[in-house]
């Protein structure tokens, strides 16, 4: 309903731009007057709001209709809302200040019953929302996203308007407590959902990665129904074919933003879904298919390269890379490229790459000038010592020819590669000198500072240089840069050449003189200074040198002049004053230090929206990039190697904040924001205690199967096994629900991640049906002598979020096993077991039972229930146990132990003694086993 | 994140421009005038990338039309086109074979349809048919509107008649 057609014909038929002008200032002038009438109606009052919004695109910023606009908000009507809400997103911008009258209307529009009045005011935070609005409407996206009566519609706009206000302003949004509530709608049924909160996740996730670590797993399993299971409605979420390739996207992001997967069950979800990805080579149906189907693909390379660059799916990839890099269609080209500046960063040889040098230095002559962009940084990542020499010469050829957008970043690039990988120094100063002299407006001075640095700290190279300079400021045109080098190193080494034909200092002086008069006041600084070097080392032309510098004294810079005035004094000093020869002596070798090119180029890479998980410049560049990432990624491991940290083992919060050797105190600092303490960072339900709970641990620590928790929707049954240091634990989860229950989210933290590690080897479906269950599967593994058993958190949606944290029955006693010992065997290892370090013993009290006596039943059903055998006949006194058994762990190895209990009825006192073949358990396995002993 | 949205037509017109990211007037209507320049001078068979600054821009151009995106370093070109896409054909399942004109004379329902596929500089909907549900809905709730309007400025109009 074109509303104000005539409008926009009149203005259209306005030929001249000053036609159109005067029609609009017009028609502007009318609507004030009618702004200014005391009775307008509410549909001029839209009318006319919307030709203002009109002439705003068109480019005439008005100053008149704000406040018409604002109340537009509060009309009545959807359409004059509808118009009042466009208007204020053209024309308010995030810092005006009439933005603070509009979030009183936002707020109640958010509240009304009407949901796509919500969709409104939630389209207006989450395009122009900033600081005033995140602080006043954070709770209440928030809700409008939670809510289960929300419309599918509405949740996905919300779950935008808060990435808005998260990005606009964080501190509103707690986003590690909210973490468990977002991530289970990752599991929501409507793909528009998802690919909303996809969007909230991957931003949260890049600065709370622990807090949602959970969404690695959604992610995996997500794209395993996407592209495996073919698991989502088709009719609405296939793009040509293709599973929404937004989400897939999305997803895959995700995944490049933690480290690979450790867990078995993970790992293989990840792992088929990207070989099915890579293998998805159809014959392009459509333009559209074929794009779609490529930006998949390459998304699939990208996370391929970040999980392993070493693996299969790797190798095949710089295959099909390669094949790429000479489509027929450019945009795969451009991506191509790019790619494999991605590999370039990651590999361990670049070899697969190398194979198509010469196809990506074709590249560098595309037609396209974003190809050529591409080819060229590129060819700077794959840059090494053995093609250094080919790479950089034909960079130099298209220096020449390049486009002046590009020139300055590839005259920086080529005199890094040179630097980095020049195994002759003559060649690097050739190539530096060369490059100068070719595109010298596009050197920055931190080039040639360099080539100074060098060629200083160089000895063997200082005569070459010299000579080299001195050859091109023979040339009749020289670039002022060059000038400069010329200058400072002929005045320092410029006798080492003195001697070789035509270059005697007379010729030398000519050469630099004559360039001097075309230079800028500071090169001529600068050349005077290697006068009086000269002054110094060639006593045979100190008349021509005095004369310049006499001429200098009546310059009118000040600073040539003063130092004509001072060098001339110091020259005219008598010749047996050593001033002269100990100001001008040589210079001394620059200190070691690192490269300032460096810091160029990096400042060059500025940082918008979301993190890049690579960057571009090879290996060296990706290294420090990776530290500063995992930093930020705070996965601070007990061994300093950030990549096998297996992050998801270690307890949450607790190493933060201990920097250990490699991490310095950056990654301290680092930690400190984490440091709120567990009750800040509520990513984590606290585990459940309550008798009833804990009686159902009690008896599983005894047995290998049983209900760990029940209640009257849910309940959670066991089943385990044990061999040696390895335990399998099939977890399964039954739903009472009359409803299906959503969004099932397990996950197992260990305390003691390096003593007790884990690994997930199947997880449960995320939805389990009505009286249905479902079952998680995961390999425990006894590395050391553990004390603290892991835990379990379970969430999951049933209108609302029930979270549910639980103690798992794992605990060392679990890998021992009990061992069948004849009385004299006994005896003759306890013998030769012997006393400390390799005997542990204790006293404690004990209760006696109800008639006076000591429980020895009790303690021997304990002793049996710890898989540890109770030896008969061992122990005259009846009242005593003795027992048997064997600890497995699979780090420090495996040590047979006995025991023996001698209860005192009379002191109702109990001693233990431990004897173990390893003086490591000896007082760890009796400190646990009084433990439960007195634990009754 | 898509930091921006530009329609611009063959003689550099805009005919519609959306912001996510927050800029000064001065720095979006700069952009607005390199931008245009670099993909006006754009050939055929070229990429439908470019770069400027620290940004990525992906294009296409539909007849007279260009639809110019701003993103991020980071975001997926392709996926990035084929949002434009999806867009245009939301577009011309909406109008019926959309033309440069319907755009100008609708372009309230121009944003609100992009309003409905993307906002935050993020996707939010990439099924068609979900999106012209929620744009049939609040047209079907405006005409309502309208056609109560149009009774109620006849009615007193009636009354001062008579």
């Amino acid at each position: 309903m074109p509303f104000c057609s005539q409008f926009i014909a009149n203005i259209r038929a306005a030929r001249v731009g000053e036609a159109e002008r005067l029609a609009i200032n017009k028609e502007m002038a009318n609507i004030r007057t009618k702004f200014a009438s005391p009775n307008l109606s509410a549909y001029d009052r839209k009318k006319y709001v919307a030709k203002i919004a009109f002439c705003f695109i068109m480019g005439y910023k008005q100053d008149l209709g704000h406040m018409e606009a604002i109340q537009l908000l509060t009309a009545q009507k959807y359409s004059e809302k509808q118009i009042g809400y466009l208007a204020v997103t053209l024309m308010l911008t995030e810092n005006s200040d009439l933005l603070r009258l509009v979030v009183n209307s936002i707020k109640k529009d958010l509240d009304d019953r009407w949901d796509v009045v919500n969709c409104l005011a939630l389209h207006t935070i989450a395009n122009i929302g900033g600081d005033e609005m995140a602080e006043a409407l954070a709770p209440d996206v928030h809700k409008l996203m939670i809510s289960p009566t929300s419309n599918n519609f509405v949740k996905k706009k919300a779950a935008l308007a808060l990435l808005r206000v998260y990005r606009k302003y964080p501190q509103v949004v707690p986003a590690q407590e909210w973490a468990l509530r977002i991530i289970s709608l990752m599991d929501d049924g409507d793909l528009g959902v998802v690919v909303a909160i996809a969007s909230l996740v991957l931003t949260l996730a890049q600065d709370f990665p622990e807090a949602y670590e959970t969404a690695y797993e959604k992610a995996a399993d997500r794209l395993h129904k996407l592209v495996i299971g073919r698991n989502y409605d088709t009719r609405l979420y296939d793009y040509y074919k293709i599973p929404s390739p937004w989400l897939q996207v999305k997803l895959l992001k995700l995944l490049q933003y933690y480290p690979p997967p450790e867990d078995t069950a993970v790992r293989r979800m990840v792992e088929q879904v990207l070989a099915t990805l890579l293998e998805m080579q159809e014959i392009p149906r459509s333009v559209q298919h074929n794009n779609a189907l490529h930006a998949v693909l390459f998304e699939a390379i990208n996370t391929i390269i970040h999980i392993d660059a070493r693996s299969m799916l790797a190798t095949q990839s710089a295959h099909l890379l390669g094949r790429f890099l000479s489509s027929k269609e450019t945009n795969v080209r451009y991506l191509a490229l790019n790619t494999m500046a991605h590999l370039a960063a990651r590999a361990e040889t670049l070899d697969p790459i190398k194979k198509h040098q010469n196809t990506i230095i074709m590249s560098l002559r595309d037609k396209d000038i974003s190809v050529r962009r591409r080819a060229l940084d590129l060819l700077y990542s794959m840059c090494d010592v053995d093609n250094a020499q080919v790479i950089v010469g034909e960079l130099l050829n298209y220096l020449k020819i390049a486009d002046y957008g590009l020139r300055e970043e590839m005259v920086l690039k080529i005199a890094i590669c040179c630097e980095k990988f020049a195994t002759e120094y003559k060649w690097y100063v050739d190539t530096i000198l060369e490059l100068i002299s070719a595109a010298g407006d596009y050197v920055g001075d931190e080039v040639w500072y360099r080539v100074i640095q060098i060629v200083t700290n160089t000895e063997d190279l200082q005569a070459y240089a010299a000579h080299t300079c001195f050859n091109y400021l023979k040339s009749p045109t020289c670039h002022e840069s060059l000038v400069k080098i010329a200058g400072y190193i002929l005045g320092e080494y410029g006798h080492l050449i003195a001697n070789e034909a035509g270059c005697s200092p007379y010729e030398q002086f000519q050469a630099l003189h004559a360039k001097s008069n075309f230079c800028n006041a500071n090169t001529r600084a600068l050349i005077l200074t290697t006068y009086i070097k000269w002054v110094n080392v060639f006593p045979e032309i100190k008349p021509q040198l005095m004369t310049v510098f006499d001429r200098y004294r009546h310059v009118l810079d000040s600073e040539l002049q003063q130092r004509a005035c001072e060098y001339l004094a110091m020259a005219e000093r008598p010749e047996d004053d050593d001033l002269l020869q100990t100001v001008w002596d040589e210079m001394p070798p620059f200190p070691e230090r690192e490269s300032a090119l460096m810091n160029r180029l990096s400042k060059k890479h500025g940082d918008t929206g979301d993190r890049r998980t690579w960057i571009v410049g090879g290996k060296e560049a990706m290294k420090d990039a990776q530290v500063t990432r995992m930093k930020s990624l705070k996965r601070v491991t007990t061994n300093g190697t950030p990549t096998s940290s297996p992050a998801r083992n270690r307890p949450h919060g607790a190493a933060t904040g201990v920097p250990n050797g490699t991490t310095d105190i950056m990654a301290a600092l680092a930690g400190l924001d984490m440091s709120g303490g567990p009750s800040v960072n509520g990513d984590h339900t606290p585990v459940l205690r309550n008798p009833d709970i804990d009686a159902k641990y009690q008896k599983l620590l005894y047995s290998d199967s049983g209900i760990l928790y029940d209640d009257v929707q849910f309940t959670v049954s066991i089943k385990s096994d044990y061999r040696m240091s390895h335990g399998r634990m099939r977890i399964f989860f039954h739903s009472k629900l009359p409803t299906p229950l959503d969004a099932l989210t397990t996950t197992i933290k260990s305390a003691e991640h390096d003593h007790l590690t884990f690994d997930i080897r199947q997880i449960p479906s995320t939805t389990v049906e009505s009286a249905g269950h479902t079952m998680l599967e995961v390999e425990f593994e006894c590395k050391e002598f553990f004390t603290q058993p892991p835990t379990l958190h379970v969430s999951f949606l049933t209108g609302s979020l029930t979270t549910l944290g639980l103690r798992l029955p794992v605990v060392i006693h679990k890998f021992f096993e009990p061992i069948q010992l004849e009385p004299q065997d006994f005896y003759m290892r306890w013998q030769k077991i012997g006393g400390p370090p390799r005997e542990a013993q204790v006293f404690f009290p004990i209760v006696l039972n109800k008639r006076g006596d000591v429980d020895t039943l009790g303690q021997q059903a304990i002793v049996t229930g710890a898989r540890i055998r109770c030896l008969e006949g061992v122990d005259p006194n009846l009242v005593n146990t003795v027992g048997a058994g064997v600890i497995y762990t699979s780090a420090t190895g495996k040590a047979g132990f006995l025991v023996r209990i001698e209860p005192s009825r009379d002191e109702k006192k109990c001693r233990l003694t431990v004897r173990c073949t390893s003086d490591a358990f000896a007082p760890s396995l009796m400190e646990y086993i009084r433990g439960l002993l007195t634990a009754k | 994140m898509i930091e921006y949205i530009l329609l611009v037509s063959r003689q550099g017109k805009v005919r519609l421009a959306k912001w996510f990211a927050t800029m000064p007037t001065k720095t979006k209507t700069k952009i607005v005038k390199d931008v245009t320049q670099l993909v006006l001078a754009r050939r055929t068979r070229m990429s439908n990338f470019l770069e400027y600054r620290d940004t990525k821009v992906v294009y296409r151009r539909y007849a007279s039309l260009f639809f110019v995106c701003g993103i991020s370093q980071g975001d997926n070109e392709l996926v990035t086109l084929e949002i434009i896409h999806r867009y245009v054909e939301v577009l011309d399942r909406y109008f019926g074979n959309v033309c440069e004109l319907d755009l100008i004379f609708n372009f309230q329902k121009a944003y609100a349809i992009l309003d409905e596929l993307i906002i935050a500089g993020e996707i939010q909907e990439s099924s068609k048919k979900s999106v012209l549900r929620v744009v049939a809905q609040s047209d079907t709730i405006e005409d309502a509107e309208n056609s109560e309007d149009t009774l109620a400025r006849l009615g007193s109009l009636g009354s001062r008649g008579n």
